[in-house]
């Protein structure tokens, strides 16, 4: 019975563990996606209404998507 | 942030404010990479982080490499806090 919960707690802690301080990539994945897919295409309005297609930015430089949480809510 | 514009990556920041929105986010905080207006959620949807009893995307980064393909997912706490990087560079 020890053994179990030492077993768990150790579990939960490898689970909790930031993803960043591993040396190799943890295996994070979302509801649609995990490391190694093609990112899907899209085209959206920035600031300025300029539509930013993905695809057009892709193959010249890493392209870092941010999803943040609402810009005029303190979530 | 930073690591990622030393690394030459181009940063994307996007969330479900309207374009009005983000370019009065952009100017309060002088953006200076495109803040992308998923209004309804769509793009999010697709990558998986659409949040939708709250109506939002929830805090994601994918980094993106040459070839089109994911090569890195980081989820909460430990993705960009573009708001947060944003009022640290105003002040």
């Amino acid at each position: 019975m020890a053994r179990a919960f030492a077993a768990a707690v150790l579990l939960l802690a490898a689970a909790s563990f930031p993803a960043g301080y591993a040396q190799q990539p943890a295996a994070v994945q979302t509801a649609t996606l995990k490391t190694g897919d093609t990112a899907p295409d899209f085209t959206l309005p920035d600031q300025d209404s300029n539509p930013v297609r993905l695809s057009s930015l892709v193959g010249k430089r890493k392209v870092v998507l941010a999803f943040y949480v609402k810009a005029f809510t303190s979530g | 942030m930073d690591k990622f514009r030393e690394s030459n990556a181009q940063v994307l920041g996007i969330s479900v404010d309207s374009v009005a929105d983000q370019k009065e986010f952009a100017r309060q905080n002088g953006a200076d990479f495109p803040l992308l207006s998923d209004s309804k959620g769509q793009v999010a949807t697709l990558y998986g982080v659409f949040n939708k009893e709250r109506g939002f995307a929830n805090r994601a980064t994918f980094v993106i490499d040459e070839q089109g393909r994911i090569v890195s997912i980081e989820l909460g706490s430990s993705a960009i806090n573009v708001e947060g990087a944003l009022s640290a560079c105003s002040k």
